[in-house]
């Protein structure tokens, strides 16, 4: 199975479940999660239903196009059901065999994982799900998004796509994994994989990021003191802040101590975030609880 | 009749393995100790079982109906109760009447504030079911787990959401339901088999007892008794090895943490691609087993070039689950010969200049300057332990110890650094005792586990923890109470244990004062507040390791290291003689009449002039047999025998007795007074070389 057709069966089937058929967003994000559709979505009573791809960037995991398991900048399928529904396992190991993985020929294995965002001011608990000993899944019950605990409770699964294709494929070079279209993930990105290294490592300009962190925090913060809060806006600031501050402990550029206090300034922001899109959404009348999404 | 059983199954997702056991244990203790309360008096635990997905309790000993229990309930004070002349008085009558019985029918017990009138109520037992789910429904969610969650609308909070509840009641078969309900599922006979294997419904209702629901659970692809899962792990394990002619590498921490994690006890054998056999074993065994959670086989004690992974199914029929695996140990062995590879392009030394670019602490610098600190402590440990050490290999060994941070192989797996700098220096073709050093530094890792295998590791990883001490004690940093974010308890220990136990004959006072001058340009003209800081905090670890490893009482330890510490063999072997001969009774008169020599002395005055002014018998009698004792102290502790120095001083105990009876130390004579506090001054002395006895039981009260 090539890559996108992973991304096809995927998508198909989640769609088919009435989930909302997203795009990645159009800013560099370290997760699936950051995505407003994720982010903002658990948060309120309204029950909601996303499935997406997100490229996702993690500069200090870059190696230079040289490790064929390691990338800086990998594919996440991620959905979202909220309320996460009873049988929401059941319909998770389905999904598998939308993929042509039939469990009960495999060991399917749901181990305690549970996940934390300090930026987002975000936790959740849940699994990794192995197969045959490979961790193809983060599913987790989000509990706390923005600092707001969340009621109903949202069931976020997480696919690793370059995984799940080389384990398919049992390919042990993720360069030589089908993308499809008769290329090879090499062959599309590899060139991506050197430069965004180069850049992570050796090239960001250290003052540059740390200036821009600054005046995308203004940003944010501005953005929310509006009158009307402009919480998208002031998110993808947020947004900027995390990605930056991710390019800056890349370079090597971050002290432990300095570390906790940068991390504490994107919360503040994402937390504001949080508030406002609640306060919008109960002003709204919370207009999504009139049987919008069906389950 | 008591031939009653009763048996509950929480059906759940996957629980966390390690709250699995304990949540079994707390459900089956809190299920029957409530049932007692309620009169069941021989409720009693028949079976307590878990797999990953289930909590499962059987309960015996119970009886269809809940027995009749009898309640007294207490009224009026006796002598509000009765008049003067017997009678009964209103509020007696009025009692009697409320409680439904005859005024004769009143007793009178004892209250809880003096005699009262009570009389004793029959309480009809309720159905057993009844009882139950009222013991089922508050004994579930009160169980600790060490994180819970909400799910779905997210009223109910638990450890996992739960999917189903089997509580079934009866004699000869449970076939009665009991009607409980817990976080909205209401209780039925029917559970689940296991989720892949078997994922129909098995109907438990009329089953006869706990062995025909382990077996209907077994035959739905579910072994419900941990215990069993360890044992067939076991088995299928050695068998499996057995067939390629290995062994399993004994790891019953991994077997235990896998018998938690699973519902059915699977095991498949892998192989591991040839070509990560060039890896060295400590990479493969870090990489099957505590990435993968792989068991290791062996062959004459070396790695085979096999693995077994734990699967949760019995069988394997077209092979997909061992290519599976064979699939992801084979990349992660990639992706580990990767970074091995990419290391080896440059030798050890050459790694070892990056330091200077990763920061050890803000205040304190880089690595590169923090090797440069732990070379100098080491050269001077070595030399002052007095280990045939050659100079040229404390230097390299120090310069390289931390250089493997550097490589991808510990950015990778943190847990192999320094063995993987060992092996690095080895390859490069350092002289074994360098190598093995690097390799072993970071050893101890805490009260238990393995040391280094030689000396020069040891003084290596002495000094590299002195260091850091110091510097951190020097900035300013000091652990209270939980906060140590350095884990600085845990390197003072190290270093107390690799003095005691290599050891090490090294005073640590000197070696801390030389750690903290390394460090000096930090401590920024505190040197001697970080000096006297650092040695309280490693005397107070050391006094940990005396009392909780050595197994020394605090009053011994305490009286060990008041007297002198530092030389921490020394120290050991003077806490393990005081320990036994404390115990003798003319140490606990000394401990007293020592207490009282300390209390003088601690006014400061040391007095002189002993030789010329001392006139009574008394005194001159303790002169005299303080010099024979002084000789024979000296004697035991330079042959090491310090309990025939302890038994020395014991001679002492009679004459100084007398001293206090006859003697006026502070005497209005000044010359006299002088001399006097002069002799005790000695006479504490040679105590303090061994021990300070006033800190013994009794002395100090």
């Amino acid at each position: 199975m090539d890559l996108q057709d992973v991304i096809l069966a995927l998508t198909r089937f989640w769609g088919e479940r009435n989930c909302v058929i997203q795009q990645p967003y159009d800013l560099e994000v370290g997760a699936g999660t950051m995505h407003p559709e994720t982010f903002l979505r658990v948060l309120g009573p309204e029950p909601y239903r996303v499935a997406y791809v997100q490229p996702s960037r993690r500069p200090a995991d870059a190696r230079f196009g040289e490790n064929p398991f390691r990338f800086g900048k990998h594919l996440q399928l991620q959905v979202i059901l909220k309320p996460s529904p009873v049988d929401v396992q059941d319909v998770y190991l389905d999904s598998l065999r939308a993929l042509g993985i039939d469990p009960g020929e495999h060991d399917v294995r749901f181990e305690e994982d549970n996940w934390e965002s300090p930026t987002l001011g975000a936790w959740g608990v849940g699994w990794q799900v192995l197969l045959d000993g490979m961790e193809i899944t983060q599913f987790t019950y989000f509990q706390q998004a923005g600092g707001v605990d969340l009621r109903p409770i949202a069931a976020e699964l997480t696919y690793g796509l370059e995984r799940i294709a080389m384990f398919l494929q049992r390919q042990h070079d993720g360069f030589a994994m089908r993308w499809g279209g008769g290329l090879t993930y090499g062959q599309v990105r590899h060139r991506d994989e050197v430069e965004l290294s180069r850049y992570a490592f050796q090239v960001a300009d250290v003052e540059v990021l740390r200036r821009h962190f600054q005046d995308w925090e203004g940003e944010a913060r501005r953005c929310l003191e509006q009158k009307e809060p402009l919480i998208i806006p002031a998110l993808e600031a947020a947004l900027k802040m995390s990605h930056l501050f991710n390019l800056l402990e890349a370079r090597g550029a971050i002290s432990v101590t300095e570390r906790v206090g940068l991390i504490a300034r994107v919360r503040r922001q994402a937390v504001g975030c949080a508030r406002a899109y609640l306060a919008q959404r109960e002003a709204l009348g919370w207009p999504l609880l009139a049987g919008g999404v069906r389950s | 009749m008591s031939g009653h059983q009763f048996l509950l199954e929480l059906l759940c997702e996957e629980i966390p393995a390690n709250a699995l056991a304990p949540a079994a244990q707390e459900l089956a203790t809190g299920l029957t100790e409530r049932l007692r309360q309620e009169g069941f008096c021989e409720a009693h635990c028949v079976f307590s079982g878990y797999t990953s997905r289930r909590l499962a309790v059987a309960l015996g000993g119970l009886s269809a109906q809940q027995p009749d229990r009898s309640e007294e309930v207490l009224g009026p004070p006796v002598r509000a109760a009765f008049a003067a002349d017997g009678s009964p008085t209103a509020a007696a009558l009025g009692f009697a009447r409320g409680q439904g019985v005859e005024v004769e029918a009143l007793r009178v017990v004892e209250g809880p504030r003096g005699e009262v009138v009570a009389v004793a109520r029959l309480i009809r037992g309720e159905p057993t079911p009844a009882v139950l789910a009222r013991a089922v429904e508050a004994a579930v969610p009160s169980l600790h787990f060490p994180k819970n969650m909400r799910w779905g609308a997210g009223e109910h909070t638990f450890v996992r959401p739960l999917h189903r509840v089997v509580a079934l009641f009866g004699a000869e078969a449970l076939n009665e339901v009991v009607p409980l309900t817990l976080f909205g599922v209401r209780a039925g006979g029917v559970t689940l088999g296991h989720r892949v294997a078997h994922p129909g419904a098995v109907d438990l209702r009329g089953i006869s007892g706990v062995g025909e629901y382990r077996q209907r659970l077994k035959e739905a692809g579910v072994v419900v008794d941990p215990g069993e899962r360890q044992q067939v792990l076991g088995t299928t394990a050695a068998n499996l090895a057995a067939q390629v002619g290995c062994t399993v590498r004994r790891d019953e921490a991994l077997v235990a943490e896998h018998v938690d994690l699973l519902e059915y006890p699977g095991l498949v054998r892998g192989a591991i691609p040839v070509s990560a056999l060039v890896l060295p074993e400590e990479v493969l065994v870090t990489t099957l087993r505590h990435h993968q959670k792989c068991l290791v086989l062996e062959n004459e004690g070396n790695v085979a070039p096999y693995f077994l992974a734990v699967m949760d199914r019995s069988d394997d029929p077209r092979g997909l689950v061992r290519e599976g695996n064979e699939w992801v140990v084979g990349a992660r062995l990639a992706d580990a010969a990767f970074f091995f590879a990419q290391d080896r392009r440059q030798p050890l030394a050459d790694h070892a200049r990056g330091l200077a670019r990763v920061q050890f602490h803000q205040k304190l610098g880089s690595y590169a300057e923090k090797a440069g600190a732990v070379a100098a402590l080491a050269r001077w440990l070595a030399v002052a332990s007095g280990a045939a050490i050659r100079a040229e290999e404390v230097e390299a060994a120090a310069a390289l110890a931390r250089a493997d941070l550097v490589t991808g192989m510990v950015g990778e797996f943190p847990e192999l650094q320094g063995v993987m700098g060992g092996i690095y220096a080895r390859l490069d073709g350092h002289p074994e005792a360098v190598w093995r050093a690097i390799y072993d530094h970071y050893r101890p890792a805490g009260l238990e586990g393995e040391l280094p295998a030689g000396v020069l590791g040891a003084v290596v990883g002495v000094a590299d923890r002195l260091d850091t001490l110091a510097g951190i004690f020097a900035v300013g940093e000091i652990p209270s109470g939980s906060k140590d974010p350095f884990a600085l308890r845990r390197a003072a220990l190290a270093v107390i244990r690799l003095g005691a136990e290599i050891p090490l004959r090294v005073d640590l006072r000197a070696a801390v004062e030389r750690a903290v001058a390394g460090r000096a340009r930090h401590a920024a003209g505190r040197e001697v507040e970080v000096i006297r800081q650092l040695g309280d905090f490693l005397r107070e670890r050391e006094r940990f390791y005396l009392t909780s490893k050595v197994g020394v009482t605090g009053e011994v330890a305490d009286g060990v290291l008041e007297a002198n510490w530092g030389v921490v063999p020394e120290d050991v072997a003077r806490a393990r003689a005081l320990e036994a001969v404390r115990q003798e009774p003319v140490f606990a008169q000394l401990a007293l009449t020592f207490k009282r020599v300390r209390n003088i002395l601690a006014k400061g005055e040391r007095g002189e002039g002993e030789a010329r002014s001392l006139v009574e018998p008394a005194e001159l009698a303790l002169r005299q047999a303080l010099e024979g004792v002084a000789a024979e102290v000296d004697r035991a502790v330079g042959a090491g025998d310090h309990a025939a120095g302890l038994r020395a001083l014991a001679a002492l105990a009679a004459p100084l007795d007398r001293f206090f009876v006859d003697v006026m130390v502070m005497c209005e004579d000044p010359a006299l007074r002088q001399a006097r506090l002069a002799l005790l001054a000695r006479l504490e002395g040679v105590f303090l070389r061994l021990a300070d006895l006033s800190r013994l039981g009794g002395a100090t009260a």
